[in-house]
């Protein structure tokens, strides 16, 4: 191709929308014209200025707060839109009795053995499963690290880096305090995909005793990693697989 | 079926991210703090209304956005915006045109607020595909399903949009050139 026809092309090159095979015929051709190398660099600049110059209001506190309370408000409204008439809330009882039995047997099954195996590591698992389903599973609400962080001084007597989770398949959905053995801890949750991680983080004390053998047994519904660093003892509860715990694992343990 | 309150939590945990954006969007097309406030509010109450016909595994982002775009040309702000831009004839401009070099240069180097003065005097229509693509980087299928438009037009819309964008900033460069600021 000519540099003329790769002009007509440059600024869909540099919105990586060309189709792969042309994307790669122009790093080449590229590498060989330096025109068109910078022509292509100029747009790319003129993109990245554009997108810093674009991204400038962000939403005020209140904002997030009323959004919420919304959704609160319409949650609730679903709840009794569920039971007005009679044979519906029997169905409806009976249902939660069927839930209530099969979650008790589930739980019954999962104490026994879990907690044979892992000593108090499972309640870590029952700690996650408990605050995801209150009506509030996070107390500080964001995305930003540099919000969550400062959140937490006076509310937990340590302080810890919140991870950086920026252009990873992680996203941060906001954090909350949590209590383990009457010792205030935080508790960060990350979003993979549509799934809901845990990071519990406490102080390494001795009532913390925690075998490591065996976190990641199979034949339990949740996967869990832990380890120590810096005096903190780090626990990460999902439903996820192993795999993936570990991926964040390794971010929390390494930090860029 | 899913609990309500199970259902909800999913619609929050994919609504939530996307506040920020939703609102720099909303700020840019209304131009008005409280606008754009009761604009983003409405978007999340109508998504989460509409929830259950959202399907699952396809592309959220676009689909909210598409909400809070409709909302807000419904709006009497997006009314007037709508009357007071006459959309050109898209097909008299090839879809992919070419930025001159010397006028991209002065785009690269513009300073921050003369970028954002001419993003503001832009026409809506412009503004919205040039926020979508450069600020929120959607892919132009994406941009499509929120402009709901045929990725033809986002492209031919988009090198409208730039080309307005350059002359506007041109302008710019004249104008303070007149006045003797050197920048």
């Amino acid at each position: 191709m000519t540099c003329a026809a790769w002009n007509s092309r440059l600024s869909s090159y540099v919105d990586a929308e060309l189709p792969s095979d042309e994307m790669e015929a122009f790093r080449a051709h590229a590498a060989q014209c330096p025109e068109c190398a910078s022509a292509a660099m100029t747009i790319m600049e003129a993109k990245a200025t554009l997108r810093r110059a674009g991204r400038r209001y962000e939403a005020p506190a209140n904002l997030r707060a009323r959004v919420l309370a919304d959704a609160i408000d319409s949650g609730r409204r679903n709840v009794v839109a569920l039971t007005p008439t009679k044979p519906r809330s029997l169905n409806w009882t009976r249902w939660a009795m069927a839930a209530a039995v099969l979650l008790l047997a589930a739980g019954l099954f999962y104490a026994i053995n879990f907690n044979k195996r892992a000593g108090s590591l499972g309640e870590f698992a029952d700690l996650h499963v408990a605050n995801l389903a209150s009506a509030s599973p996070v107390e500080v609400v964001s995305t930003d690290r540099h919000t969550v962080k400062p959140w937490f001084q006076g509310r937990i007597p340590f302080t810890f880096d919140v991870p950086d989770l920026q252009g990873s398949s992680f996203t941060l959905a906001g954090g909350r305090v949590t209590y383990f053995h009457q010792e205030p801890g935080a508790q960060l949750v990350v979003a993979y995909q549509r799934h809901m991680i845990s990071v519990f983080i406490f102080r390494d004390t001795p009532q913390l005793a925690i075998r490591e053998t065996a976190f990641a047994d199979r034949s339990t519904s949740f996967n869990l990693e832990t380890w120590t660093q810096d005096g903190l003892r780090y626990v990460l509860v999902s439903d996820v697989n192993a795999t993936v715990l570990q991926q964040l694992a390794e971010m929390l343990q390494h930090p860029r | 079926v899913q609990p309500a309150s199970a259902r909800h939590r999913e619609f929050e945990q994919l609504a939530l991210p996307l506040l920020d954006a939703l609102y720099n969007f909303a700020r840019w097309l209304t131009n008005d703090v409280t606008e754009a406030e009761d604009l983003v509010q409405e978007t999340f109450a109508k998504a989460l209304r509409g929830f259950d016909s959202f399907t699952v595994g396809t592309d959220f982002r676009a689909w909210v956005f598409r909400i809070l775009r409709n909302t807000f040309l419904t709006s009497r702000t997006g009314l007037q915006a709508k009357l007071t831009v006459p959309l050109d004839p898209e097909d008299d401009l090839p879809a992919t045109v070419t930025w001159e070099t010397p006028e991209t240069l002065a785009l690269a180097s513009a300073t921050r607020e003369a970028l954002q003065s001419a993003l503001e005097q832009l026409p809506v229509a412009y503004r919205e595909v040039i926020l979508l693509c450069d600020v929120e980087e959607m892919k132009y299928a994406e941009i499509a399903e929120v402009l709901a438009v045929p990725i033809g037009t986002v492209m031919s819309r988009l090198a409208r949009g730039r080309k307005a964008m350059r002359e506007l900033l041109r302008g710019q460069r004249a104008l303070s050139g007149m006045f003797g600021d050197s920048r």
